[in-house]
């Protein structure tokens, strides 16, 4: 059975409404497994809004709600941000 | 105000009744699949169905009891906060009035809560007088796991996303409790038909 | 923390349209004062109706960043409400909004090195082929291998020019056709899995730079297997494009 979610790749474009930097390549630490991973590899399902799950232990590491003239973003788990030495346009 | 693409319309139809559509909705043909996680698959015999929190006394069905409970057939139109409806979609499910029967309770909210980690708020008087059941049958089959299978709660006077998935709970309260995606955003209430789709609406 | 310009919506005029197969066109898009791309990046599409309907996709960057237009290849999905305008309606002159460029992660420039290894399936292909084709702008000699996999001849895209790249120094085409083979097709003709990887290369102690691209049990399953024949995870890159209709 397969789930129709994508991964953070999908989402980058959303979440650069409100931060001004590349998301894709953020390392986030879940809060629940420990795991590490970019935000690109995180699991996307769209709902009402948007939610990114860890793709270790599936919890729940970001929360976007889409509105007409807003986003709200909620994050969980710790981040670290990693330059990949690649830069972006 | 942003370039027209020339000959681009969206697949939705024009020739619905616009009395039928609130406002800001289109109509879509097909029947989209939203979720906020992967599907649950909870075998029947682990299945259980709860009212609980302030209430007297928790109540609780297996799959067997529930299927046994008084069902009724109807058919309503459904309305999605990401701007699709549906019309004229039919269910077979339990009213939650037949639910709450034999439940003793002074809260004013319910929390429905689901397999996975999904929660939605709704207030008691709008699950109740016949406003809101627990399904199992969509269009005359069995409810599909990617619609919320098993057993869903559908409420189709409010934005769809208060019709949880993959039910497994109403837990009554004492104070509103915002749920998954009222706690980002999304409106408390959620009247279609008086636009309620953002906390700010 | 890499700061960039704000990814603003812009407006995109069609210049030229170029079917790739009987399903499928490519888009060629002005779009004034575009800030450039690093291939494998992808646009946010956004169409907007008369009555103010908007409906949005995105769509993997064709094009190599030295090319002075910016190319999107669009598949038609059965039954999807954006693409068949894209394939089937829209002509020179048509307009419609673009954000981007976007990503980060699945992203490859020659400077990064390789070897490569890249995996697409159907539509997959598209950012892939942004980096075969900055590769070719460079005359890049790294080491490249790249495997397609589509349901027969149909769907393949860009087949002609990935032959008439493939003579290039260090870069090595397959292709595996899991529904219908071309007429007389000797290579290989079923899913993905472990002995092809395996007979593809490179091993896992080479060190490669693997992107994985396309629907997402696709992507999953070719990751799982990469994985298990030993490459390093943090080396795998995937992108995961998801029944998201069209």
């Amino acid at each position: 059975m397969t789930d129709l979610h994508t991964d953070g790749n999908g989402v980058a474009g959303l979440l650069e409404e409100i931060l001004a930097v590349e998301v894709t390549t953020m390392v986030r630490k879940c809060q629940s497994c420990g795991d590490r991973q970019p935000i690109a590899a995180h699991r996307a399902y769209r709902g009402a809004g948007v939610v990114l799950r860890c793709p270790s232990c599936g919890d729940v590491a970001v929360r976007i709600g889409v509105h007409a003239e807003a986003v709200t973003v909620e994050w969980r788990g710790t981040y670290a941000i990693a330059q990949t030495g690649s830069g972006s346009p | 105000m942003p370039p027209f693409s020339r000959g681009f319309h969206g697949r939705r139809r024009a020739d619905v009744d616009p009395s039928r559509l609130p406002p800001g909705q289109y109509l879509t043909p097909d029947f989209p699949v939203l979720s906020a996680g992967p599907t649950p698959h909870t075998p029947l015999d682990e299945w259980s169905l709860t009212i609980d929190g302030a209430v007297d006394a928790a109540v609780s069905w297996s799959w067997e009891a529930f299927l046994a409970l008084p069902t009724e057939t109807f058919t309503v139109d459904i309305h999605c906060v990401t701007k699709w409806s549906k019309l004229d979609t039919t269910w077979t499910g339990v009213s939650v009035d037949t639910l709450l029967k034999d439940v003793e309770t002074a809260a004013d909210y319910v929390t429905a809560w689901s397999d996975g980690d999904y929660t939605t708020n709704v207030p008691l008087e709008d699950l109740t007088g016949g406003r809101a059941w627990v399904v199992h049958t969509y269009d005359a089959a069995p409810l599909e796991p990617e619609h919320g299978g098993p057993a869903r709660l559908l409420v189709p006077h409010l934005y769809f996303w208060k019709s949880a998935k993959w039910l497994r709970g109403l837990t009554l309260t004492v104070q509103d409790e915002p749920g998954f995606w009222e706690s980002v955003g999304y409106h408390n209430y959620g009247d279609p038909w008086r636009e309620q789709r953002y906390w700010s609406d | 923390m890499t700061r960039r310009a704000p990814v603003v919506w812009r407006t995109a005029t069609v210049r030229g349209v170029v079917a790739e197969s009987p399903h499928a066109r490519t888009l060629v898009l002005d779009v004034p004062e575009w800030p450039g791309h690093r291939a494998g990046q992808h646009v946010d599409l956004r169409l907007t109706a008369e009555d103010g309907y908007q409906a949005q996709r995105s769509y993997s960057i064709a094009s190599a960043p030295e090319l002075d237009a910016l190319e999107i290849t669009v598949e038609l999905i059965d039954d999807g409400e954006v693409s068949p305008y894209l394939v089937e309606e829209v002509r020179p002159g048509d307009q419609f909004e673009v954000r981007g460029p976007i990503g980060g992660h699945f992203t490859w420039s020659v400077p990064d090195g390789g070897p490569l290894l890249l995996i697409g399936g159907g539509s997959g292909l598209v950012p892939l082929m942004s980096m075969l084709r900055h590769r070719a702008a460079r005359r890049s000699e790294v080491e490249a291998r790249i495997l397609v996999s589509a349901r027969g001849t149909e769907d393949a895209l860009y087949r002609d020019e990935l032959a008439s790249l493939e003579p290039s120094a260090g870069l090595h085409v397959a292709w595996t056709f899991t529904r219908t083979p071309p007429p007389g097709w000797t290579g290989w003709a079923r899913r993905v899995d472990a002995a092809m990887l395996a007979e593809l290369g490179p091993g896992p102690d080479a060190g490669a730079r693997s992107f994985v691209c396309g629907p997402t049990p696709f992507v999953e399953r070719v990751a799982e297997l990469l994985v298990e024949a030993g490459h390093d995870p943090r080396a795998i890159h995937a992108e995961r494009f998801g029944p998201t209709g069209g």
